[in-house]
């Protein structure tokens, strides 16, 4: 990888600093820098000045309420793998984080950091002599989308793990910016657009993620990967399921790696109140099929990644639909 | 032969490696670490091309930008160079022509890394593009453009071989098989990325260079050449180095680069590779596509083999010539085989050059053959290991094609993994998902003949004792990370029983170290350990002799115990310090040497190539390996591995786990998730995200079996124990995912992709045939 440019860094005390420290085009937000140093390193993303966000203490923590989970987007994964709260409110999370990259990433590597991840494309995670001799594309100095030369936009993939679980959790986003500050949920983060996929003005901050703790849901997540470290996900889905008596009671399925943002898959209320027999996953396996859109972003085909999606939405539903007998 | 295992670091020693605590503290530097004050920052720029007529390179801009010292092209260099003497057809920067993206073009000496990068941004390159071929049947066809004038066909070689009648092995055969297997091509992933550091002397006329090389005496005779320098002049040192596995087994381009740069700048140059530019200069196993066919009785005894392979061997020639001639010279040596036919096709295509790679040119080959041998073991109703056990050789004996096989412990190998896998009371057993499989391999114990015959013996060790009692092993063995250092450090603690702490080696510094071929073809515990031994043996022969002057004795009635020595008539002693010093007595320094030569009748057939796959010694393997395959992602779970490997006589176990440990995984790499890949050209692979080496995490618990056959010519009784394992693997991976799913996969490597994709398209042929059978009711059984 090329070396790092020369680059300022700046450290605020606080949210409002940082906010007001913010230029846009020229400033950006580091925390873990697991993902963006590489990619500065790689001059696929542009800076000349850091702003160092990981000494917020606004950032920090988890806090258990009654209803709901706040994270701070400054947590590390590794903080959110083992704190015990989380291991028992919310072990969907825990299980999300812990299947991020590995060990020494996640030491670094942050919640929001994670969940605001860039995009990626084997297009565009390259150095520069490659993708000089590629021409470039459309996310960076080009204007072909090299994945589909003919399409009028870009089709990296959103790959982050938090974001499904977050989903299916039903969690929602403190963000603070220029503007003021405001809650959203999560899915009103992203956009299907793999060059603006975050719809976040320029300042925007995550401060922290609030998760509900519903009463009698349990949740899993499943990634495709080669390995069982370092990948990021070809395919996750992340399924929250209730179960009453012999028949879904609740369902959300969410979904990433798939498409270039992290997405809910929508069509479940029909299912709600069945019991899942061949009909309902066959209803499923459509739905999972209708909200996804893999494309060759990366060296893993398409198509298999699709089929696996659905796969893997199913095993899950019967994971959990058995398993909370 | 000795077998004391209790000795604390003799030969049988179970010791920790020699320079072990260096690394795992961060005291040992390595190529990039090396201090160097006023240091220049090479970089080099590359062909975006994959073939194309060089018109101009055009430096003058970048030239012109303040910081730069040096830029250089292919006009600083007319000398080609290369690995083999009869194919060297590459230079250190491009010259005519371009072919492959990414060949070096150009290099840039500047005062820091940002120059030196603006400075390639400012290079101009202006090309005719020629067509370009990424597939060997595209570059073979008959409009091809060549690659090199010279080159008929695009072929770097042709083999064709024929031992035995393969024509009657096939006819008396009861069952026939023939089979196609594609292997993709992997590269070495060593964890050190490529670097170099070169200081010139003007006022002497002086090259230093050091390099992650594992055959400094070749870089020392390319550097020689390409810069037309007297080889006197030039120094080329090898610091520690993280991995080889045969990517550095010849010179390659950036250490010539590196040295043009340090001249051309007078100075010192520091050329760092990204691992882009790392997986870029390649040298790895190439992609291989495998014809085999086998001949077998009903019993199970092997009849003949014929097989056809084709090389995609890259741009440049390299070890081609070799990796080529073993995969056909390997195919003997590890079963009786009566009849084999070889037809053989190492392919130039606008790819990254391939080379060496542990287990260099068999590995494909084995997983053909052992992956048929298993199919038809099962068609016939036999079991895999006893299929192995009928086709077995019989030490001492020489296969048809002249290679000589002394010690042969493959019986030993199959009866350990039998055992230790509970094959008999498991094969076959496993629940759905779940599957056992198995298969051998052999490899040399070095080449016996090395690819400079210059006369020489093939190693040469130098022992140096002074006045302080230390003993200085001077060798020019490359220590890679496979314990080189640490063998030969045994083998003198074991020949002169000295303290482990009495003993330093010096290696792979041509200014003080004897010339040695370098770490390649398993040659260095053998060869490097052979003369090591002899080197001790001569000291031991001064010592026990001013021991005897000194106590007034002859020297037969000196006992040796190591740290003393001792007069058996009068029982008086001396220790190891007095005797060096009355060792030294009159002539001051001790310096003696050992040296190792393999004798002719060991150097193969006397058919053309019949060199390549000749060696003193083979180690053999027999692997089992349990793996899980999941239903819905494809995912195979490598569950357990067990692999016993002959390797002679283990003068380390800890370091022969080691290795074989290593190999385990090395195989499972190229079998699970290994795969180079180019687009275009374009390597799209070129990082450790998408070359998906496996992790920790997809590591098995390996259990190891040390087969001691005790080679009659190796040191102590020992062979070669890193790359004889490894192309046991993708077969014994392959077979198991058959057993564990019925499906016969000949396609490496078995991503998730490929085997749920074989299991989709059986369900769908099961489900075309129950339509069939649908419409074609009860009536079809009475016909």
């Amino acid at each position: 990888m090329q070396a790092l440019q020369t680059l300022s860094i700046q450290k605020p005390e606080t949210v409002a600093q940082a906010i007001a420290l913010h230029r846009a085009g020229e400033s950006r937000y580091l925390a873990g820098g697991t993902d963006l140093v590489p990619n500065l390193r790689r001059n696929i993303q542009k800076a000349q000045t850091l702003i160092d966000v990981s000494g917020l203490a606004e950032l920090r923590g988890i806090h258990a309420g009654e209803q709901s989970l706040r994270i701070g987007a400054g947590v590390t994964l590794e903080s959110l793998c083992e704190d015990a709260t989380v291991r028992a409110r919310a072990p969907l999370l825990a299980k999300a984080a812990s299947l991020v990259a590995g060990p020494t990433h996640r030491i670094c590597a942050t919640v929001g950091g994670n969940l605001m991840q860039d995009t990626r494309c084997y297009f565009y995670n390259q150095s520069d002599w490659w993708r000089t001799t590629n021409e470039y594309c459309m996310k960076c100095e080009g204007d072909t989308c090299r994945v589909a030369p003919k399409s009028e936009r870009c089709y990296a993939c959103y790959s982050g793990d938090l974001a499904p679980a977050l989903l299916a959790l039903g969690a929602e986003a403190d963000i603070a910016g220029p503007t003021g500050a405001r809650r959203e949920p999560i899915a009103a983060l992203f956009a299907d657009d793999g060059m603006r996929h975050l719809k976040l003005a320029p300042g925007d901050l995550l401060i922290s993620i609030d998760v509900p703790l519903e009463a009698g849901w349990t949740a899993d997540y499943e990634k495709l990967r080669i390995r069982g470290a370092i990948d990021f996900p070809l395919a996750g889905i992340a399924v929250a399921l209730k179960r009453d008596g012999d028949r879904i009671a609740g369902l959300r399925v969410a979904c990433t790696g798939l498409n270039s943002y992290p997405g809910l898959v929508s069509g479940l209320d029909a299912l709600i109140g069945q019991k899942p027999d061949e009909a309902f996953h066959a209803a499923l396996d459509k739905a999972v099929r209708k909200e996804i859109q893999p494309m060759a972003s990366t060296l893993v085909a398409a198509g298999y990644r699709r089929r696996v999606a659905a796969g893997l939405a199913r095993r899950l539903v019967e994971r959990l639909y058995a398993a909370a007998a | 032969m000795k077998t004391n295992r209790t000795q604390r670091s003799g030969a049988g020693a179970r010791r920790p490696l020699i320079d072990g605590v260096n690394k795992v503290t961060g005291t040992a530097h390595y190529t990039a670490d090396l201090p160097a004050p006023n240091t220049l920052v090479g970089r080099i720029f590359r062909s975006p091309y994959a073939h194309a007529e060089i018109v101009a390179v055009d430096t003058r801009e970048a030239a012109a930008l303040p910081g730069v010292v040096a830029i250089i092209t292919g006009q600083d260099c007319d000398k080609p160079y290369g690995i083999l003497p009869i194919s060297q057809n590459e230079f250190p920067l491009a010259r005519d022509k371009v072919r492959y993206r990414g060949e070096p073009v150009a290099a840039v000496a500047a005062v820091d890394a940002e120059t030196a990068e603006r400075a390639l941004k400012l290079i101009r390159l202006k090309v005719i593009e020629l067509p370009a071929y990424f597939d060997p049947a595209d570059s073979r066809r008959e409009d091809a453009v060549l690659l090199h004038d010279n080159k008929r066909g695009n072929l770097e070689r042709e083999v064709h071989n024929e031992f035995g009648d393969v024509t009657a092995g096939f006819a008396r055969a009861d069952l026939v098989r023939e089979q196609t297997f594609h292997c993709a091509e992997v590269t070495h992933a060593h964890m050190e990325p490529h670097a170099a550091l070169a200081t010139y002397e003007p006022e002497r006329d002086h090259l230093t260079l050091h390099s992650v090389t594992q055959v400094p005496y070749y870089v020392h005779l390319s550097l020689a050449r390409c810069m037309d320098m007297d080889a006197s002049r030039i120094r080329v040192v090898k610091p520690f180095i993280g991995g080889g596995f045969g990517a550095r087994t010849e010179t390659l381009n950036f250490e010539i680069v590196c040295g043009l740069l340090a001249r051309a700048a007078r100075g010192t140059v520091r050329l760092d590779l990204t691992r882009e530019e790392t997986f870029l200069t390649h040298r790895g196993r190439p992609q291989s596509d495998v014809r085999i066919k086998i001949g077998m009785t009903r019993e199970g005894r092997l009849t003949a083999c014929e097989m056809e392979m084709v090389m995609r061997g890259g741009a440049y020639g390299g070890y081609g010539i070799v990796t080529i001639l073993y995969a056909g010279a390997l195919l003997n040596g590890l079963y009786d085989l009566p009849a084999v036919k070889y037809d053989g096709y190492r392919v130039y295509t606008n790819t990254p050059p391939c080379g060496a790679m542990r287990g260099h040119g068999t590995v494909n080959a084995r997983f053909a053959f052992d992956s048929l041998l298993g199919e038809m073991a099962a068609e016939l109703g036999l079991d895999p290991i006893e299929v192995r056990r009928r086709n077995l050789l019989k030490a001492p004996t020489e296969t048809m094609n002249g290679l000589r096989i002394t010690t042969y412990g493959l019986p030993e190998a199959l009866d350990w993994v039998e055992r230790a896998s509970g094959w008999r009371e498991r094969y076959g057993k496993l629940p759905k998902g779940h599957g056992l499989g198995m298969a051998c391999s052999h490899f040399v114990s070095g080449s016996a003949k090395p690819v400079h015959w210059s006369g020489e013996p093939h190693a040469t060790v130098i022992l140096k004792l002074d006045w302080d009692g230390g003993i200085v092993i001077l060798t020019g063995a490359s220590e890679i990370g496979q314990g080189s250092s640490t063998i030969v450090a045994q083998c003198v603690a074991e020949v002169l029983g000295v303290d482990w702490e009495r003993i330093r080696v010096v290696a792979s510094d041509s200014l003080v170290t004897p010339k040695d071929n370098g770490s390649y073809s398993s040659r260095v515990t053998y060869m490097v350990g052979n003369a090591t031994i002899q080197a001790a043996e001569n000291l031991k022969q001064l010592l026990v002799e001013a021991a005897a002057r000194k106590l007034k004795t002859r020297p037969d009635d000196i006992e040796c115990l190591g740290e003393a020595y001792r007069a058996i008539s009068s029982g008086e002693t001396l220790n190891f310090n007095d005797v060096t010093i009355e060792a030294l007595v009159g002539t001051g320094t001790l310096t003696v040497k050992g040296t190792f030569t393999c004798p002719e009748d060991f150097q193969g057939g006397k058919h053309r190539g019949g060199a390549v796959g000749s060696t003193m010694g083979f180690s053999y393997a027999a692997t089992v390996v349990e793996v899980s395959v999941d239903d819905v992602t494809g995912l195979v779970t490598v569950e357990r591995a067990w692999c016993a490997l002959d390797c002679g006589y283990a003068i380390n176990p800890l370091s022969v786990e080691g290795q074989i440990q290593g190999a385990v995984w090395m195989g499972l790499g190229q079998g699970i998730c290994e795969e180079t890949r180019y687009e275009n050209g374009l390597h799209t692979a070129a990082n450790f995200l998408d070359y998906r080496m496996p992790t920790i995490t997809e590591s098995p618990p390996i259990e190891v079996g040390i087969i001691e056959s005790i080679d009659p010519n190796g040191p102590f009784g020992a062979k070669e124990a890193s790359e004889g394992p490894l192309s046991s693997l993708p077969a014994a991976l392959a077979e198991a995912v058959r057993n564990a799913t019925g499906l016969a996969l000949r396609e490496l490597p078995l991503t998730p992709e490929r085997v749920a994709g074989a299991m989709e398209e059986r369900e769908r042929e099961r489900r075309a045939a129950a339509r069939r059978s649908a419409r074609q009711p009860a009536t079809e059984g009475a016909a």
